[in-house]
């Protein structure tokens, strides 16, 4: 079987430098600590011979929140670099005039950082294990979670390529990534709250046609499907936000619809990098130069 | 092996390169010379297919490099004028990347990458991180990486710029040796006395065109028509110069403190008659030389100090 040269060498250099050491050790650490604060905070009470039934759902939310929110900052850090570091090591041009393809180099990239998301993921599996200690949380809940961990990493770190072949710099491109991210995020949410206020007065019900881009609503929207559409899901803190459609099984439910359209964004975007990165490519955007 | 036919390429009004022709043949070394911008570097990006051109035809090896460049990446390596390494790699690993990258078998990887090694004279840093390489031998290395693939025309892009002059020397040995080994070659550079002594044939680019192209002797011949004499005397200069105006191919007669220079269009009896006549009148002469014509005089000349454009 051939593996992708520049994933292969990718996961050497990464995987040799402390830098990796550094971020899972920062990232269990993180996960550890959460870990441990629920467990504290739920046995205070040592001399109850009863079990919170809350506990287990509690502890499963934290970290998996915890969890969520590394991975979408790890993510593009991870990736954002990737092309723009080629550039400014000056060993785009050399991978460029080998046979390697373009989208080859972009997949690559790509691969070699969701390899190290996955580590993470994997690496997280035994924090997961306190939860299992109290039951309620089945292991199809367990793996819908991961899947879902997985495809927003790739949808994060294909925003992270992409703007690392559009921008020389790397710090130019992290920028642009979070920036974007950000908005996917937040923006949506605001943009949201102002139209279902303007136009429904908070009368909506349903999951927000805009939040299929936003992977917080699709992670709490999954959080809320799991524990019956009542429990866990933050952005239904927020008046008038449904993280569920309405009556909750009618239909695909939303966050695997974000899904979908997770991989669909990251599909164009590693499709517009490695266009972006063919010297000899023909533009997009071609016909607007003709006269 | 390479065939090049009205090239040109646009940044928006600046022609880079501009109605380009030129000619490999196989086995050729072609030293590509030329003013900073003049359009050495664009030139070779196209053809390893690194920039699009506006227009013209560029084949490699009979194969049309503008529309099918995927087919013709095989047949060049290509050197940059930039060392282009992963610091974090180790110099076995490094070489052991790229041919992965053109699927050479496992089998051939390890022989292929020994013999590099050595050609390039990197064998005993072999296991060394490239980041703790000296100039010189990064620019080695990225010579063997540019060989991997075994390619028929090497492209490099003043592959000696910045190295100290053992490096070059080095440098030039290495080439030498590719020179044997058959290999096309098309190199850039402003050390044009080493081209002049390494090149078969050499194509002098100004403002993205070529303005003389030859074998070295060729383009001496095109540039210096007429020969130069210098001549030094201990005395006697005035007079010295009224016996050379007696002769009808000696012209432009410049003078200085003690020396003559002038133009000599004639055979090499017609040399011993102008010295002859010196000698016999009496004009003390201390040297009495025909001026050869070098490289930078041709650079200079055709290129009109292109640096001050």
């Amino acid at each position: 079987m051939i593996i992708n040269p520049v994933l292969l060498k990718e996961i050497k250099v990464k995987m040799r430098s402390w830098k990796a050491v550094g971020i899972i050790g920062g990232y269990l650490f993180v996960l550890a600590a959460v870990a441990l604060f629920i467990t504290y905070a739920n046995s205070v009470d040592m001399y109850s011979s009863t079990i919170n039934p809350q506990f287990s759902i509690g502890a499963y939310t934290g970290i998996a929140v915890i969890q969520f929110i590394l991975i979408l900052f790890i993510a593009p850090a991870l990736t954002a670099g990737a092309v723009a570091g080629e550039r400014e090591r000056q060993t785009l041009d050399l991978l460029l005039c080998t046979n390697l393809a373009p989208r080859s180099i972009v997949i690559g990239k790509l691969l070699a950082s969701m390899s190290h998301i996955l580590i993470l993921i994997i690496a997280s599996v035994p924090m997961f294990s306190i939860v299992f200690l109290y039951g309620g949380i089945s292991i199809v809940e367990i793996s819908q979670l991961f899947g879902f961990y997985i495809v927003t990493a790739i949808m994060a770190g294909s925003i992270g390529i992409f703007f690392s072949t559009y921008v020389k710099r790397t710090i130019a491109a992290t920028v642009l990534t979070y920036a974007l991210g950000i908005f996917m995020c937040f923006g949506t949410i605001f943009i949201a709250v102002f139209y279902l206020r303007i136009f429904y007065n908070f009368d909506y019900q349903n999951y927000f046609p805009l939040f299929y881009i936003n992977p917080l609503a699709g992670f709490s929207s999954l959080l809320t499907e799991q524990f019956g559409g009542q429990y866990g899901g933050i952005l239904n803190m927020i008046p008038g936000l449904y993280m569920v459609n309405n009556g909750a099984t009618k239909g695909m439910a939303p966050w695997l619809i974000n899904t979908y359209v997770n991989i669909a964004i990251s599909v164009i975007m590693l499709f517009l990098a490695a266009m972006k990165i063919n010297p000899v490519r023909g533009s997009l955007f071609s016909f607007l130069k003709k006269r | 092996m390479l065939e090049i036919r009205n090239l040109h390429k646009k940044y928006g009004r600046f022609n880079a390169v501009n109605d380009l022709n030129l000619s490999i043949k196989e086995g050729e070394i072609f030293g590509f010379v030329g003013p900073n911008g003049a359009g050495k570097s664009t030139t070779m990006k196209i053809i390893c297919g690194l920039l699009p051109a506006t227009s013209g035809e560029v084949s490699v090896d009979g194969v049309d490099a503008l529309r099918h460049n995927n087919k013709i990446k095989e047949k060049i390596g290509y050197m940059p004028d930039f060392f282009g390494v992963y610091d974090d790699l180790k110099v076995d690993e490094y070489l052991d990347f790229y041919a992965s990258i053109y699927k050479i078998k496992e089998a051939n990887k390890r022989k292929t990458i020994s013999d590099l090694l050595e050609l390039v004279d990197l064998g005993h840093k072999r296991d060394a991180y490239v980041d703790n390489l000296s100039r010189g031998m990064k620019q080695r290395l990225c010579l063997a990486r540019s060989l991997i693939h075994n390619p028929r025309l090497l492209i490099l892009d003043e592959p000696a710029s910045g190295l100290d002059p053992r490096a070059r020397v080095e440098m030039k040995a290495i080439l030498k040796n590719l020179k044997d080994m058959g290999k096309t070659i098309l190199i850039s550079s402003h050390i044009l006395s080493e081209l002049a002594e390494m090149c078969t044939s050499i194509g002098v680019i100004d403002n993205g065109k070529i303005v003389i192209s030859g074998t070295v002797s060729e383009i001496m011949q095109q540039i210096y028509s007429k020969k130069l004499i210098k001549i030094k005397v201990n005395d006697k200069l005035e007079e010295a110069v009224l016996i050379l105006k007696e002769f009808p191919f000696i012209e432009k007669i410049t003078t200085g403190e003690n020396l003559i220079q002038a133009g000599f269009d004639g055979g090499d009896e017609d040399m011993s008659r102008v010295l002859n006549a010196l000698v016999t009148r009496a004009i003390p002469v201390a040297t009495f030389a025909q001026l050869d014509g070098n490289l930078e005089d041709v650079f200079m000349k055709v290129t009109k100090g292109g640096e001050e454009r």
